[in-house]
């Protein structure tokens, strides 16, 4: 065997991965992805087939807990697989080049693969003063993501920050931190938000793009269906506690012993679309809300000003504020329409008078 | 420590049976058909829709226990077991840190994981050949 | 916008506009009717049993005998007012979310039903809403009485109560937007509560209570 398939088999064997634990993390990574089981056998074949596309990595204003999330999710790592199969061409924490060469390797890769590579952006893009909040080598953020993205085939932004500004965009936003598809408008961006992401929803969108050479079907925010289309409460465990109306009031009360809904707790699973519940994290230990804590929100844009982490969600999202001034008018008001009806009596009382029968038996 | 650990009962989380069970059990029925008359089975994804335990036992006690059990051990173990309805395979994957990955009902008269591909017969065969020659 | 900051605007500032309005027209609306006071009655009280300003109030909320069975043209009013109103008091007090709100402004909270069993009434409210709407159009004469402000007020009490449930089952619009529709509803109906004929809610037992208290004066329970 000495096609590529085979090559790329006996690359896996080399790192002890067997054509068996391949073709499962295939079955399993299309089921995540809520393609039909067969795609699992085309992915597996397009995966092995592949070749090799130029991956551009940008990090911009961001805390590097996506590349966190990504690099350390298994050791040794199917998931590495996915890396094993691009080239990743510039990643300021990955790659072994510093300084100009680092550079350098960015545009070289640019300039071989235009229109064809695939640039992954975490974080968000300070725009404020002229983008001066966040630079790599002198250049701003704002500027490298407009020169690389000029050449890209498709972009992934990855972290809520990338996309959707996430904590760097949260009020009062000092830096003006926008997200990529506030300024990217011309080429497709996928969203994969969380903050962290879950590793397996970055590399199933990138497994899809490098198998079938597509980007996944879309939520209205960009973000893939598959793992973004149901809220965490639909999906959560404890959804039948909810349903009951059984509920933990505080973090250590009996409730929260035998496990109950986390809602009045402030839980956000009802408005938060991702993918914890099913997928869940550390290798599919668990996720926050089987940890004991309600979810956050993390996938969602705005979620940082949101209201407060630990207050249910039909309450008010800040303290509620009543114009005293209003209240006073109102009473000025009806004191203002009590004293016209007063006078208005008044008016028809003095107007009043006294009638006999001879009166009215007065011919006109 | 381990999760099991931590002094959490969920009680009663899983007790009731969504329905889907009933649709998955026809659905086999009619891959089932399928393959007898085509020779050509087919899989479903049972994390492709909301399964609760009880609707697991349930489907489990339709299928029967067959006679094969398969455990593979290739990135974690994984086993395929023969339900009580021949050509209905159970296949439940896990990771290495043994937690389930996915859960797959494959309609075959051979699940596709078990049988050896020929490339590897070949590479089986070239690794043979050198202990032989040594 | 999107659906969590729109979400998070009608939790925060919409809400707090919205009660301030609701607060603002009610302390109008009341104060205005308040005011208007009555002349000094200079008869004789008399006493008769069951004559007073509390009875009253308790009569008229239960129906009089005969009312669901004597008219067809009037029972389906009063049962599908009775379902309506009752399914909507057990909504708005005994839905878990519900009750968590009221914790939060007044510190009190009581136990929720189960949120199925809260489903099923919702169904029943809207479909005893539905039907005393087609009652209205259908009816002559209930036709000529109706005015916009009948409509009004059927619709933006309708609406929080049709969008709740729709976002509870996820129907229409993602469960983010829809709740903060839902919300919003809620909003507009606080708004208009005061200026409408909603405010009934505020103004029903006193108006009960005044009507029992002036016959009760003259010796006739009513």
């Amino acid at each position: 065997m000495h096609d590529k398939e085979g090559m790329f088999i006996q690359r896996l064997a080399s790192q002890g991965i067997s054509r068996r634990a391949f073709l499962k993390y295939c079955a399993t990574l299309a089921s995540l992805m809520a393609l039909p089981p067969t795609a699992g056998k085309a992915f597996a074949e397009a995966l092995a087939k592949g070749s090799r596309p130029s991956v551009i990595w940008l990090s911009f204003q961001e805390c590097t807990g996506c590349t966190e999330s990504l690099t350390r999710s298994h050791a040794p790592t199917l998931e590495n697989l996915i890396f094993d199969t691009i080239s990743l061409d510039y990643h300021h924490t990955l790659q072994a080049a510093a300084g100009e060469a680092a550079e350098q390797a960015r545009l070289d890769a640019m300039k071989k693969n235009w229109g064809k590579y695939l640039v992954i952006v975490d974080g968000s893009v300070p725009t404020k003063d002229g983008g001066m909040y966040s630079c790599i080598a002198g250049i701003s953020n704002y500027d490298m993501l407009m020169e690389t993205a000029k050449g890209a085939a498709a972009i992934v932004s990855i972290g809520t920050c990338a996309a959707f500004g996430g904590i760097p965009h949260a009020n009062p936003n000092p830096t003006g931190a926008v997200a990529v598809s506030d300024i990217i408008k011309d080429k497709p961006i996928v969203n994969v938000s969380g903050c962290p992401p879950i590793p397996v929803v970055i590399t199933g969108v990138l497994a899809q793009y490098l198998a079938l050479g597509t980007l996944p079907e879309l939520d209205n925010l960009g973000r893939p269906k598959a793992f973004f289309g149901e809220t965490i409460h639909d999906r959560c465990y404890r959804r039948p506690f909810y349903d009951q109306g059984k509920f933990a009031k505080t973090f250590d009360d009996e409730g929260a012993r035998n496990g109950w809904c986390l809602y009045e707790l402030g839980c956000k699973g009802p408005v938060t679309y991702n993918a914890c519940a099913t997928t869940k994290w550390n290798e599919g230990t668990s996720f926050p809300i089987e940890s004991g804590h309600g979810c956050l929100g993390c996938s969602e844009p705005n979620f940082w000003d949101a209201g407060s982490f630990y207050r249910p969600l039909s309450t008010p999202s800040r303290p509620i504020k009543i114009a005293e001034l209003g209240l006073a008018a109102g009473a000025v008001v009806g004191v203002a329409i009590a004293i016209a009806n007063r006078s208005k009596k008044a008016g028809a009382k003095a107007a009043h008078q006294i009638a006999t029968v001879a009166d009215l038996e007065k011919k006109p | 420590m381990w999760l099991e650990d931590i002094p959490v009962n969920v009680s009663g989380a899983d007790e009731f049976l969504t329905g889907n069970a009933a649709a998955v059990l026809r659905e086999i029925a009619s891959l089932l058909e399928q393959l007898a008359q085509t020779g050509e089975g087919g899989c479903i994804d049972l994390a492709s829709l909301p399964f609760t335990s009880a609707d697991r036992t349930w489907l489990r006690d339709k299928l029967g226990k067959g006679e094969v059990e398969v455990s593979i051990s290739a990135g974690g173990p994984s086993t395929i077991v023969e339900t009580g309805t021949p050509g209905v395979w159970w296949i439940t994957h896990r990771n290495e840190q043994n937690a389930k990955s996915g859960e797959f009902i494959e309609v075959t008269l051979v699940p596709e994981l078990v049988a050896t591909h020929p490339a590897d017969v070949l590479s089986g065969l070239e690794s043979l050949n050198k202990k032989i020659m040594n | 916008m999107n659906d969590l900051a729109f979400l998070t605007w009608v939790r925060g500032p919409g809400l707090g506009l919205a009660i301030t309005i609701f607060l603002l027209g009610l302390i109008w609306r009341l104060i205005e009717v308040f005011s208007l006071g009555r002349k000094k009655d200079l008869s004789v009280p008399r006493h008769t049993p069951g004559a007073s300003g509390w009875h009253t109030i308790y009569r008229r909320s239960i129906p009089f005998h005969g009312a669901l069975s004597h008219n067809p043209a009037t029972s389906v009013s009063y049962i599908g007012g009775y379902i309506f109103h009752i399914g909507f008091f057990v909504i708005l007090l005994f839905f878990a979310p519900h009750i968590e709100l009221f914790a939060y402004v007044f510190g009190l909270s009581w136990p929720a039903l189960p949120s199925r069993l809260v489903d099923f009434v919702t169904v029943i409210t809207i479909i005893a809403m539905v039907v005393v709407l087609v009652d209205r159009i259908t009816k002559t004469v209930k036709r000529f009485l109706s005015t916009f402000g009948d409509y009004f007020a059927w619709t933006i009490t309708f609406l929080p109560i049709l969008t709740g449930w729709m976002a509870v089952q996820h129907l229409f619009l993602p469960y983010t937007r829809m709740l903060a529709v839902h919300i919003l509803c809620v909003e507009i109906f606080l708004v208009f509560f005061p200026f409408t004929k909603l405010l009934h809610g505020a103004a029903t037992f006193g108006a009960r209570w005044y009507n029992g208290n002036l016959n009760g004066r003259k010796g006739v329970p009513v």
